[in-house]
């Protein structure tokens, strides 16, 4: 059930928040895959019980109204102990409530609690996390993607319609993909990063995750408004796009040009290949057509994405210095003392490899080799983009080479790891609003799937092309 | 003596705006407040907080760059200076390193032979204030108060060569800020502090020495000293032979000693780089010509119609200008004196007020006697009604009394004595009780006119018309 039909039922009053909200905080409570840090029961209860009021009253007041829902634990949430998966944050609880968690409330959402992610969004397994890597339900061996892995997790087992993550350089897609579920990275400066604790301010976006392409346009009516507290917020309005998306019909794919790179299809392992080359057919029988398109700058897309995200992160997280808030390793002996031991205790290890990587690139003398450098590469990844789209409507890509990665792989490598997201970052380097669709299954007997990657601010058309693809399958 | 070097000064000024809230956040600005209650998640840089622009900190930044003749950049960038420091919530500082709003300008002083001499400006910035961090003898509290506060920072072209030029660069900084009215100047709450960079180098000499910087300084008082003391010291370093060592230095006041507070080796490496979480400054040349015509007349303006208009000198209408307080401050009195000769008025607060003030270590806004109440007491001299001596008495009791003129006067039944009769009345008593006086007078010893003249007025206790005393004593003794 996705959030469209729920809210069908609860108009109908076939079911109510209550019982919706127990379902889900029972498989929450239940759950053997750690996907939560923390599960606020009283306040879903509470959540659920106005909400029922309002049903019983006047119907449901938005798509959202009563159905329940979980926060990645990088959103700030007043009153709300919010990690960011840290030990750093482990006992935070915030003085103000962010963006997301601030519509989400108003819209009438049920928050059953925060999902476990990889520490400050830093990783592709969701092993990173000072409370213990989440697993996938679909196989244990596996990891369920990270770093918003407790998000994808919460939906797949039930504890949650939906959910809200974080994509910084694939960390909503990756998950959904090894999920075998749905998300969206909007684009850069569509949804405001007000109490959404930063990570790369140039590349994170807040994104959601659910189970179907409606409940993306759900999503976004409920998250576009403009708000002025994040400078980077593009003033476009919100975006009233659910019923449109929803009722897209199939023959909207007719003459849809959808531009492939063709070389980034044959890198992947031989499942998932066979999967995506399925899924080109299936467009192209839908009656879209398959154009050819260059994108030879992306091959730089890894090294431009962690010089940039790291450089920004070591900044970031400079805050993090035991003054103000959050853990204090203090033995008396000064200041710096104080800011090494709780720094050092505080955060985790890819975190630590994050911030010295970062350090470094903006040091200087190196400045200009490596940052301004990564920054100017990043310009013509975008152009690349730009001239891609002046032949086709949407670009078809692979989400990762492979399906889920074996657990404990990341720990082994950790920078090896980051050629996996090889196929996510390009378009959080360019901005771009990416859907990511499941597709079949590949290596493992584990699901596999596609991105599609929209114009800049093309969200509309991007969901409604997912859309009719979703009703052809 | 000569000396055997060229000195080379360098100012950066950090001036705090008086914009109502703060710059990323909508918190109030107020010098005086219980420490931490001027605070929000934003400005205390707690987790998921960005920051979104008090669109009058980019208004006051040009008002200042038109002001000193700067290029305004219509796009200019922010961004982060990374460092530790507990009063630095952030763990960086948002400033403006690559373009700065303004740039290229100039500010004009008149140097010591009169001449006017550009000091030129080569960029101002936006930036944030810290917060305060307050040592006690245990443990270091933090006021986050200030934390987020607008700065401009001025950064002066190192074109001033001695401690005079240095302080006129500041007073007139000092007063575009305060003419404009985008600082309170109040440089005590250090809403104006000062780094000095100087440099030696032997005359003739190509190179330019090995500076040294010295941070925070507050005072006009304690900039002059410490060129002094500074350029004084490293001339005797380098007369030693030996070399000056870039370093960053502190000075305080009150002992007159300079300090080390680190040397170029251990300097932090701030790691600069674009602020991701603001979108650079832009703005259409439209705003810089509302805000071009919002300019008020600023100092040097201001000064030559002050001379031209009222006739005084380049010195006074200097002073006058200084700050915009007191130039409105003497227009005011201007408007109620009803004499012709504005010098006069711009002699008694150049003079009499200003020697009252700095008694009791107040500045002109505090002045307990108003610009109509100042130039009411001089159109009683003007009118004959007081003399000029007894101005001066009438004025002290003004001004420690805060009273007006006539109250004074009246209190103290201070009224001048032009009446002939009883003038005359004075002059018979005199002439009677000094007979002997009176015979030598008349055998030829003229001289002793003056005494006459003395011993009515001491009669009258000051108050007889001392032209009227003269001309009666004449009609009486010759």
């Amino acid at each position: 059930m996705d959030i469209f039909e729920a809210h069908q039922k609860l108009k109908a009053k076939e079911i109510s928040p209550s019982e919706l909200t127990r379902q889900c905080l029972d498989k929450a409570l239940k759950s053997k895959n750690n996907s939560f840090i923390s599960i606020v029961e009283d306040f879903a209860h509470q959540c659920a019980l106005e909400s029922e009021k309002r049903i019983q009253k006047n119907g449901p007041q938005t798509y959202l109204d009563g159905i329940p829902f979980s926060l990645k634990d990088l959103f700030i949430t007043k009153g709300i102990r919010t990690t960011a998966g840290s030990m750093i944050l482990a006992n935070y609880i915030p003085p103000y409530d962010g963006y997301v968690s601030e519509k989400l409330k108003k819209a009438g959402g049920t928050l059953i609690g925060k999902t476990n992610c990889d520490e400050f969004g830093m990783g592709s397994t969701n092993e990173n996390s000072y409370f213990g890597p989440v697993s996938n339900p679909l196989n244990r061996k596996f990891v369920p993607g990270g770093s918003s892995g407790g998000s994808a997790v919460s939906v797949l087992e039930g504890s949650s319609f939906y959910s809200m993550g974080t994509d910084t350089g694939g960390s909503i897609r990756l998950p959904a993909n090894f999920c075998g579920l749905i998300s969206l990275r909007p684009s850069y400066g569509r949804i405001s990063r007000y109490g959404q604790i930063a990570h790369s301010s140039s590349l994170d976006q807040c994104a959601p995750l659910g189970k179907s392409v409606t409940d993306m346009a759900c999503l976004l009516e409920a998250l576009t408004e403009y708000d002025v507290r994040d400078a980077t917020n593009v003033p476009l309005g919100t975006m009233s796009i659910a019923q449109d998306v929803h009722q897209t019909p199939p023959e909207h794919l007719k003459g849809k040009k959808i531009g492939v790179y063709a070389p980034f299809i044959d890198a992947c392992k031989p499942l998932v290949k066979s999967s995506l080359e399925k899924a080109l057919k299936h467009c192209e029988e839908a009656g879209a057509k398959i154009v050819t398109i260059d994108l030879r700058h992306l091959k730089y897309a890894i090294s431009t994405y962690y010089i940039i995200s790291t450089s920004e992160a070591s900044s970031n997280l400079a805050r993090f210095d035991g003054i103000h808030y959050g853990l204090r390793e203090s033995d008396g002996q000064g200041l710096e003392q104080t800011y090494q031991k709780s720094r050092s205790r505080g955060f985790g290890n890819e975190v630590k490899r994050r911030i010295l990587l970062g350090t470094y690139s903006l040091s200087a003398g190196y400045y200009d080799a490596y940052y301004k450098k990564a920054c100017q590469m990043r310009r013509l990844i975008f152009d690349d983009f730009q001239s891609a789209f002046k032949s086709c409507d949407v670009i078809f890509s692979p989400v990762c080479a492979s399906t889920a990665f074996p657990v404990d792989m990341s720990q082994k490598s950790p920078t090896e790891m980051y050629i996996n997201d090889f196929y996510t970052v390009p378009i959080a380097l360019a901005g771009l609003p990416g859907l990511a669709l499941p597709y079949g299954k590949g290596e493992n007997d584990l699901p596999t799937g596609f991105q599609l990657i929209g114009k800049p601010f093309g969200e509309k058309e991007l969901l409604k092309i997912g859309r009719a693809l979703e009703l052809t399958y | 003596m000569e000396s055997r070097y060229n000195t080379i000064i360098g100012l950066e000024v950090h001036a705090q705006l008086a914009t109502k809230t703060k710059t990323w956040c909508r918190c109030q600005v107020v010098s005086h407040a219980i420490e931490n209650t001027k605070v929000c998640e934003i400005c205390s840089g707690h987790p998921g907080t960005l920051p979104s622009m008090n669109q009058k900190v980019r208004d006051f930044a040009i008002l200042l760059g038109l002001a000193t003749q700067c290029r305004i950049n219509l796009l200019s960038f922010f961004d982060r200076k990374n460092y530790f420091y507990p009063d630095l919530p952030k763990g960086y500082q948002i400033t403006q390193y690559d373009v700065p709003i303004c740039q290229d300008g100039h500010i004009e002083i008149t140097s010591d032979n009169g001449e006017i001499k550009k000091i030129g400006i080569e960029r101002i910035q936006i930036e944030e204030d810290t917060g305060k961090s307050i040592h006690n003898k245990k443990s270091t509290l933090i006021d986050l108060n200030r934390a987020g506060t607008p700065l401009l920072e001025i950064v002066g072209k190192p074109d001033i060569v001695n401690s005079k030029e240095a302080v006129s660069y500041l007073k007139k900084l000092h007063a575009l800020l305060t003419y404009l009215g985008i600082s309170s100047g109040n440089m005590q709450e250090g809403n104006m502090r000062c780094d000095v960079n100087i440099s030696l180098s032997p005359k003739r000499s190509q190179k330019r020495g090995t500076r040294t910087e010295t941070k925070n300084l507050n005072s006009f008082r304690s900039v002059e000293h410490l060129i002094e003391l500074e350029v004084q010291r490293q001339g005797q370093i380098l007369d030693e032979g030996k070399k000056v060592i870039q370093q960053t230095l502190s000075f305080d006041v009150n002992s007159s000693t300079i300090k080390i507070l680190r040397t170029k080796s251990d300097a932090n490496d701030y790691r600069y780089f674009p602020e991701p979480d603001l979108s650079p400054l832009a703005f259409e040349q439209s705003l810089v010509d509302k805000l071009a015509a919002q300019l008020p007349e600023l100092p040097d303006a201001k000064k030559s119609r002050f001379q031209g208009q009222y006739k005084l000198s380049s010195y006074d209408a200097d002073f006058l200008t200084s700050s915009k307080f007191l130039a409105d401050y003497f227009e005011k009195a201007v408007k109620f004196f009803r004499g012709k000769d504005a010098k006069k008025i711009s002699n008694w607060i150049m003079v009499e007020l200003f020697h009252a003030l700095n008694e009791v270590a107040l500045p002109i806004e505090k002045s307990p006697i108003s610009p109509a109440d100042l130039s009411e007491l001089l159109n009683m001299i003007d009118s004959g009604e007081i003399s000029g001596k007894m101005a001066k008495e009438i004025f002290q009791k003004m001004f420690d009394e805060h009273k007006k003129a006539r109250t004074v006067i009246e209190e103290l039944d201070l009224r001048q004595i032009n009446s002939d009769d009883k003038i005359e009345e004075l002059i018979d008593t005199v002439l009677e009780q000094n007979l002997n006086e009176v015979t030598r007078y008349e055998n030829g010893e003229k001289r002793l006119f003056g005494f006459f003249v003395g011993q009515v007025m001491k009669l009258s206790k000051g108050q007889a018309n001392p032209a009227k005393v003269n001309k009666l004593l004449h009609k009486k003794l010759d």
